[in-house]
């Protein structure tokens, strides 16, 4: 500080060191994990500003809808929900999760948007000893033994419906997706599964084409090596802003009479109001849709249109089995539930009966051995809606 | 690439690349006017884009006359916005770029925030009118149809806006001002009154901008980043303050987004970076060698 | 007077590093793990600020040798021993070493052009960080990154505290370093050449080897604050180093004066604590009110700014300015 610089300036600046402090000397009030029959601290993290907002906001609203259907109980002790944003991804989540698990001491972890912030978050898990049951990204972890997810892996959806192609589709099939982990988990899940089952790729070299992401806006420099190819059908995978311009640009490309297959992603949501009418006819995999005919959905969608426009989502139904899972496993972890005791409630759950079906989780990967089912985009009354047209393989662990 | 060899597989891409280029250079031409007549460092341009984007998205309805309307509303609420960043601006005016850009920043956060808040987090669907809202065949190949008229509307915003730069007054003192600042200053023309006109304006050709390409970049949380930062790309590479230069760096950015990436998929996320940084280091070599000579 | 600010400012310095060293005793293990983090990023605040106020090249890019160096921290440095202070070295060597090959770039280049070609390059890196998985682990980066001990001899940095003290001291040294050689005569060529280059170069200084020096220098220190990242955190991704990072960086340094290296610090302290620290307590907020705190710092910060522009030629061409710069042509000249 000692260079030529003004002296009002120190002053100033003083002041302003002071004001660094402030922050921590205002929140230093740990608190310890619930006892008996008192309340027990959850937390949630998920992308509440940024780019991944909305899905964010659908596992918010997942979680709480169980709540609130439940008393705001969970295996008997109220709960108090400590909701903190992720942002963007890892550079923000990380101090978020520090403050949930570190701060106001979290009995059990919650929510999480990307893979990567599971990545960054994960380290945290192991040292404070605290279950975490995920409800959407997932990346590749050396030791699962406290992380849960009750969305699933992403080479999932893929696995589950490259037979399908096979069979439907005569002809190679061009595989397209975001260049991030989780565009090449889901494609690397397609394309082996597609190729052990015989089919072959229609990309030039055998290998699947990546878009940089988020960069890319515009994909209609890709369509035109997508109809040099010859490709009788496409496989992809996109969420978000770039599903939306994905899926628009395509309709009005040189290849929108040729088929479109997706993992479920690039249609859930709000992005399939933006997409409109563009969307229309698309095929996609996933473990979840609002017109399944069971029970617990029936009661789920209801409780959900209830307090919210619009279907709910995989996103939120998989927050809300997070839920389901936390109450059972906080029920069976007797009347002083420490995080470890949850942890190890959660691995002796056995079936879980969900809006998707039962499922259970995979004693391997601690994520869930669900069906997955084949969607396509059609209409339903005035708007469009993804609608079950088959089941597919039960995949998972 | 085995049933079509030769230019024809990349007809597509190359008109697309003039459609993405003629786009960011409407968007990126208020930042122009900021740049080199107002000498601000707006980073809310972006910001002042989503904006004209939202208000696309509220207000089209598949009928001309709400394009009308929307064009009308968005380029007002855009201008009121860039208007009021001048106003904001007065006490930084006189200071460093930087503190501009702290200030502009700042604003540009605040902003998307109360546009999330008001339209949601969702990227809203923008229905154009239904006679745009398919494709056409050109030589072949199937396109676009709202992507074809927009490159004949935005050649003409670009027409009309070097003949308003060079046949109108406002147009003259802009260019005046662009020359030498000190003489358009002694002639009486207020630089606060200056400032908070070229900053409408900008708003107002960001507005445009964010109108009639929400269908091409469409407003969402991610919009204002991707339009400031490829706003940015061609203003400094067009020579900032030069229009001719950007149109020129926005269509060269068009190609390199569409045609380069169909040509070199592997290289895409390192092509426009690359690009840019290989054609500033050399250009300011150049320049440092006439600073030595001089 | 000038005696007694001094002895104040002394004082004051002293109080902050006293409470900044007994801070782990007073709050929990969050703020210390935030604190430590914040460490980190003040010293590649510090190398930003070099650059931009001290040299006059404002920059977007020091995230690309903070990247090199937390990469190479992990990579290199853990196979090479698990002593903090090695990490350290590996991570400046390879911070330095990318500043060095990014040299040729920035060297000639002014103002504006700075800041869009340290963009560029700070991007670039990101992405080949990003898709190198055999070494950087992809976009979802690097997880379960063994503890390190600071000296041989000493015990691992098993908690939040220890691993926060030792960020403290190594800033605290190396921030040290930076200020003495601040002092000599190599501070003012850098500021004479920030000041006037012409003037310099008349004088026969060569300017661009002070550049070429200053830059590779910040990029040491911007490396060795990528090994503080890692230790402080356990953890690397792509993420760390995005755009938002260079830019809320180069705002803390313009916050703090972008001349002053403890400025600088305070300015990434106050930016990137409240940031983090906003994320958890305000859930979808943080990015409002963080922009209002900006508009807020330029309006209610006295002293910001007026100073001339200490950026070497200017940020952008000289219209409508009040000062007419006859002895030195425009640093983009190209509308011309």
């Amino acid at each position: 500080m000692s260079l030529s610089n003004p002296r009002r300036r120190r002053a100033c600046l003083a002041a302003l060191s002071a004001l660094i402090l402030l922050p921590a000397a205002g929140c230093a009030d740990g608190e310890p994990a619930a006892g008996p029959g008192k309340s027990i601290k959850i937390g949630l993290l998920a992308s509440l500003s940024g780019t991944y907002q909305a899905v964010g906001k659908e596992i918010r609203d997942g979680f709480q809808l169980y709540l609130s259907s439940h008393d705001g109980r969970l295996g008997g002790h109220e709960v108090q929900l400590v909701v903190a944003d992720e942002g963007n991804g890892a550079a923000t989540a990380v101090p978020a999760a520090t403050k949930l698990l570190k701060q106001d001491r979290v009995a059990a972890l919650t929510g999480i948007v990307g893979g990567g912030s599971v990545a960054a978050v994960y380290p945290l898990l192991n040292e404070t000893k605290v279950p975490f049951v995920g409800s959407n990204g997932r990346p590749e972890l050396k030791d699962v033994s406290r992380v849960w997810h009750t969305s699933y892996l992403s080479d999932e959806p893929g696995e589950a419906i490259a037979q399908h192609v096979r069979d439907n589709v005569k002809g190679s099939v061009y595989a397209i997706g975001p260049d991030y982990q989780g565009g090449w988990d889901e494609l690397r899940g397609f394309t082996d599964a597609f190729v052990k089952a015989g089919g072959k790729l229609a990309n030039p070299d055998g290998k699947t084409t990546f878009t940089p992401f988020p960069a890319t806006t515009n994909f209609t420099p890709y369509f035109a090596g997508i109809k040099a190819s010859g490709a009788e059908a496409v496989y992809t995978f996109y969420a978000g802003s770039a599903a939306v311009d994905f899926v628009k640009q395509y309709a009005q490309s040189e290849i929108k009479d040729i088929p479109l297959y997706a993992a479920g992603f690039l249609t859930e949501g709000g992005v399939l109001d933006a997409q409109g009418d563009a969307a229309r006819d698309i095929y996609s995999v996933l473990n979840y849709s609002p017109d399944l005919d069971n029970a617990e959905n029936r009661d789920f969608v209801a409780a959900w249109k209830a307090k919210n426009d619009g279907s709910p989502t995989t996103y939120a139904m998989a927050s809300y089995d997070a839920a389901a899972v936390l109450d059972r496993a906080i029920a069976a972890a007797g009347d002083n539930p420490t995080p470890e005791r949850i942890n190890a409630a959660i691995g002796q759950l056995g079936q879980i009966s969900s809006p998707r079906g039962t499922w259970q989780f995979s004693p391997s990967t601690h994520a869930p051995v669900q069906k997955w089912y084949l969607r396509q985009v059609r209409q339903d009354g005035r708007a469009l809606s993804n609608t079950v047209v088959g089941d597919l393989a039960t995949v998972g662990g | 690439m085995a049933a079509d060899l030769g230019f024809d597989p990349y007809l597509v891409p190359a008109v697309d690349g003039v459609a993405y280029g003629l786009l960011v250079f409407v968007a990126a031409s208020g930042l122009v006017l900021c740049f080199g007549v107002a000498d601000i460092l707006n980073l809310a341009h972006g910001t002042l884009y989503a904006i004209g984007g939202y208000t696309a998205a509220a207000l089209l309805d598949g009928g001309w006359s709400s394009l009308v309307l929307a064009l009308a509303v968005g380029v007002a609420a855009a201008t009121t916005a860039g208007a009021l960043v001048a106003v904001l601006l007065t006490r930084a005016a006189r200071r460093n770029h930087l503190t501009q850009a702290l200030l502009t920043f700042g604003l540009a956060l605040v902003g998307g925030s109360l546009l999330v808040s008001a339209f949601g987090p969702d990227q809203p669907p923008v229905r154009v009118p239904a006679a745009l809202d398919g494709s056409v065949v050109i030589a072949g190949h199937r396109y676009a149809a709202y992507r074809l008229v927009f490159i004949g509307v935005a050649a003409l915003i670009a027409g009309l806006l070097h003949l308003a730069v060079r046949r109108t007054r406002a147009g003259m003192l802009v260019r005046a001002a662009v020359d030498d600042a000190e003489m358009v200053a002694v002639l009486g023309v207020n630089p606060a009154r200056v400032r908070v006109g070229v900053l409408a304006a900008a708003g107002a050709l960001a507005g445009v901008a964010g109108v009639l390409g929400a269908p091409i970049i469409g407003p969402g949380p991610g919009t204002a980043d991707v339009v400031l930062l490829l706003s940015l790309v061609v203003v400094v590479l067009g020579g900032l303050g030069s229009m001719g230069g950007t149109l020129l760096a926005a269509l060269a950015v068009g190609q390199i987004q569409t045609l380069g990436v169909a040509l070199a998929p592997s290289a895409a996320p390192f092509l426009l970076f690359a690009a840019m940084a290989a054609v500033l280091a050399v250009r300011a070599r150049g320049l440092a060698t006439a600073r030595r000579a001089a | 007077m000038p005696r007694a600010l001094r002895a104040l400012r002394r004082g004051i310095t002293a109080v902050v590093l006293v409470g900044l060293v007994l801070a782990p005793s007073a709050v929990d293990d969050y703020t210390v793990a935030l604190l430590a983090r914040t460490l980190a990023l003040g010293l590649v605040a510090v190398s930003v600020a070099l650059l931009t106020g001290v040299a006059g090249l404002p920059t977007l890019g020091q995230t690309a040798p903070y990247a090199a160096g937390a990469y190479a921290s992990v990579v290199v440095g853990g196979q090479l021993s698990d002593v903090g202070l090695v990490h350290l070295g590996v991570a400046a060597a390879a911070g330095a070493a990318l500043a060095a090959a990014t040299v040729p770039l920035v060297v000639s280049a002014r103002g504006v052009v700075v800041l869009m070609i340290t963009l560029a390059v700070g991007e670039l890196v990101v992405t080949i960080v990003g898709r190198w998985r055999s070494v950087t682990g992809g976009t979802d980066g690097l997880a379960g990154i063994p503890p390190v001990r600071p000296l041989w001899g000493l015990p691992v940095l098993a908690t939040d505290r220890a691993r926060y003290l030792y960020a403290l001291v190594v800033v605290a040294v190396l921030v040290g370093v930076v200020l003495l050689v601040l002092r000599t005569r190599v501070g003012l060529l850098l500021r004479a050449g920030r000041d006037d280059e012409a003037r310099l170069r008349a004088s026969g200084h060569r300017v661009a080897l002070h550049v070429a020096g200053v830059h590779v220098a910040a990029g040491a220190v911007a490396g060795a604050a990528g090994s503080l990242l890692v230790v402080a955190q356990q953890y690397v991704s792509p993420a760390d180093f995005g755009f938002d990072t260079s830019a809320l960086l180069l705002l803390a340094v313009v916050i703090g004066g972008t001349w002053s290296v403890g400025g600088a610090l305070i300015g990434a302290a106050i930016v990137i604590a409240s940031r983090d620290w906003l994320f958890g307590v305000l859930p979808g907020q943080a990015p409002l009110v963080l922009g209002l705190a900006f508009v807020a710092t330029v309006y209610l910060l006295p002293g910001a700014g007026h100073r001339p522009p200490a950026v070497r030629g200017r940020l952008l061409p000289p219209a409508l300015t009040r000062r007419p710069v006859p002895d030195r042509p425009s640093p983009t000249g190209v509308r011309a």
